[in-house]
């Protein structure tokens, strides 16, 4: 495949002998990351991806592309609405899957000793784990409001607090959302998980502030060095999977109807008009309201434990910097064009001035926050204009998985990396052995370079580090 | 009749190469109760489940088929084993499936459709499957 550079860390792709692309197919790397993408099939799924009816612009992978389902992991396709089409497997199947971040009043130094403590109850109160309940248990009705409003139908019942809501991207509600539209083995799959972290590679982990790159950007989302911060990556749990899975197999079974062929049937999709189109985005929506008020729950449990260890004066001083998605779809308005911005493992990244940021961060810029692998820095980055002008205001989503499960575990042994783990001094909890070793730094890409490429690219820029300095494992 | 399991990153491929449609999808079968048998503790009651599924072709079929058998192990619990019965009509499939009750580890979370291929092949049929895990 023909790749020709088109900017300082953007470049196009030119696959010989393909006339099913639409649009372009562009990638953001730097040299090493560009040959690192290219040692998988994920630059060919992106040409698929330029495939879709109604892509605009170009199908754009960011420096953490990976291959995934369909599309790659780390894909941004935006399609022109009204008729452009939305494909389930271009969000993922772990709808809204996401990072929140939480910042209490207090520094690591301060902290000290009580930090096992800590660690220890966040990792007894929040129930980890695939498939295990232990999550907060609703009726319907209460159930159907979550799903239809978010984490905003559960301030009434004492959990959160309205500025964790204006906090949260689109403050944690899809309007599209329409419960019905969510099938009853979804709901099923949901009941008692709301609250819970799952499993792979969602985590809980304690982090001290390192260094900070913007200081008045730093000042605005309220960090401070050395300041202790909770970082949650969870998403939507089993409701979201089967939500994909109902749409990708009933949009596969109407694509003779709708004239759409595609190269990979993982792509799945119908126009965004269609009865398909429209009933996926009002069920997707709706499983994006779950995680978000998954992810609400989970910082309220969080809150409940540091009340426990440090006081109810600390739980209440903690806020919540911002909750971003990474999974989703969602219509926006770039170039003068109304769109479905599809962002699969990529995170929405607007910049200073964006009417749809919250008053506090208008002048900094949206926080977005890059996940590193377990025992490696995170990153707090802010949007910038450059994401408008590139990306339809995107950046990446995380490091970018490099090695197989049970290749990272003949590396390591789940015993030895929890030895090194904590030697370096990160407490870790509630993992197994096996499923800790799956998880190994190593597994992962480098984060640092994939967030320089994106700095340099103008799409975000670099707030503050985050080292970790406990880890909760699913 | 051959089934075997590769491993990507992040995620699981099942391949099966079978003299019969009916085979393959049985053998599939067998695949999944391997990968969702207990890893502790010995089997519970058997449990015979009666299902039935829609797809537009083989591979849409099977995909929905390994659906069920992934929201029976989450939900109630089931090891299936194998396949008992099957009637694959145009766009739906109607399969008995015995197993025991026990405790499947909840490591699949999706069948995609991503590679998704059930096609004749000299002497039977090919089928692969890429699931979410």
């Amino acid at each position: 495949m023909n790749v020709r550079r088109i900017g300082e860390v953007e470049w196009e792709l030119a696959p010989a002998g393909r006339d099913d692309m639409r649009v372009p197919a562009r990638v953001f790397a730097d040299e090493e990351l560009l040959e690192a993408v290219r040692s998988d099939d994920s630059l060919e799924q992106l040409c698929n991806v330029a495939t879709l009816p109604g892509i605009v612009t170009a199908a754009l992978a960011m420096p953490d592309i990976h291959s995934g389902y369909g599309f790659p992991v780390g894909a941004v396709a935006a399609t022109e609405l009204p008729d452009g089409v939305v494909s389930p497997g271009g969000v993922g199947y772990d709808i809204n899957c996401g990072v929140r971040l939480l910042a209490l009043p207090l520094t690591a130094r301060e902290l000290g000793k009580r930090k096992e403590a800590l660690v220890h109850e966040i990792a007894r109160r929040v129930p980890t784990g695939t498939g295990r309940g232990g999550g907060l248990e609703l009726d319907d009705a209460a159930f159907d409001a979550v799903l239809a409003e978010g984490p905003r139908g559960l301030i009434g019942r004492g959990i959160g607090t309205p500025e964790d809501i204006e906090r949260t991207e689109s403050q944690g509600r899809l309007d599209d959302a329409d419960p019905a539209r969510v099938s009853a083995r979804a709901r099923t799959r949901g009941a008692g998980q709301l609250g819970s972290l799952g499993s792979g590679n969602h985590f809980l982990e304690l982090q001290r502030v390192g260094r900070i790159l913007d200081a008045e950007a730093a000042a605005a989302f309220g960090l401070a060095e050395d300041q202790v911060t909770v970082l949650i990556h969870s998403g939507s749990r089993g409701l979201g999977h089967q939500v994909c899975t109902d749409f990708v197999k009933r949009m596969d079974a109407a694509l003779a109807r709708h004239g759409i062929t595609l190269p990979d049937r993982q792509l799945s999709c119908a126009p965004a008009s269609s009865a398909e189109g429209r009933d996926y985005l009002r069920a997707m929506s709706a499983a994006a309201n779950f995680a978000w008020a998954n992810r609400h729950v989970m910082a309220h449990t969080i809150r409940e434990a540091i009340a426990g260890v440090l006081g109810a004066e600390t739980a209440d001083a903690t806020r919540q910097v911002y909750d971003v998605a990474h999974n989703v779809a969602k219509r926006e308005h770039h170039s003068g064009r109304d769109v479905l911005v599809h962002r699969k493992g990529a995170t929405r990244a607007f910049p200073p001035g964006h009417p749809e940021l919250p008053e506090a961060y208008r002048e900094s810029g949206q926080p977005v926050f890059i996940p590193g692998s377990m025992g490696t820095a995170s990153w707090v980055l802010a949007g910038r204009p450059g994401s408008m002008e590139h990306s339809f205001g995107t950046v990446c989503h995380g490091a970018g998985r490099r090695l197989s499960r049970t290749r990272a575990r003949k590396q390591i042994g789940g015993a030895e990396l929890r030895r090194q783990l904590e030697d370096a001094g990160i407490t870790v909890r509630g993992a197994s052995n096996k499923g800790l070793a799956e998880e190994a730094p190593f597994a992962y890409k480098a984060v640092e370079r994939v967030v320089e490429v994106v700095e340099r690219a103008g799409l975000a820029a670099r707030v503050a580090e985050l080292r970790p300095i406990g880890v909760v494992k699913g | 009749m051959a089934y075997r399991w590769g491993e990507h990153v992040g995620e699981l491929e099942l391949a099966v190469e079978a003299e019969t449609e009916e085979a393959a999808f049985g053998d599939a079968v067998r695949a999944f109760g391997e990968l969702l048998a207990d890893e502790d503790g010995a089997p519970g009651e058997p449990r015979h489940y009666a299902l039935a599924v829609t797809g537009s072709d083989r591979a849409a079929l099977l995909a929905a088929l390994l659906d069920e058998l992934i929201f029976l192990a989450e939900t109630e619990g089931f090891v299936p084993q194998a396949l008992d019965e099957l009637r694959v009509g145009d766009g739906s499939l109607e399969a008995t499936v015995s197993g025991h009750e026990g405790e499947p580890p909840h490591l699949v979370k999706a069948v995609t459709h991503h590679r998704l291929r059930f096609d004749p092949a000299p002497g039977g049929f090919t089928a692969t499957v890429v699931l979410d895990v």
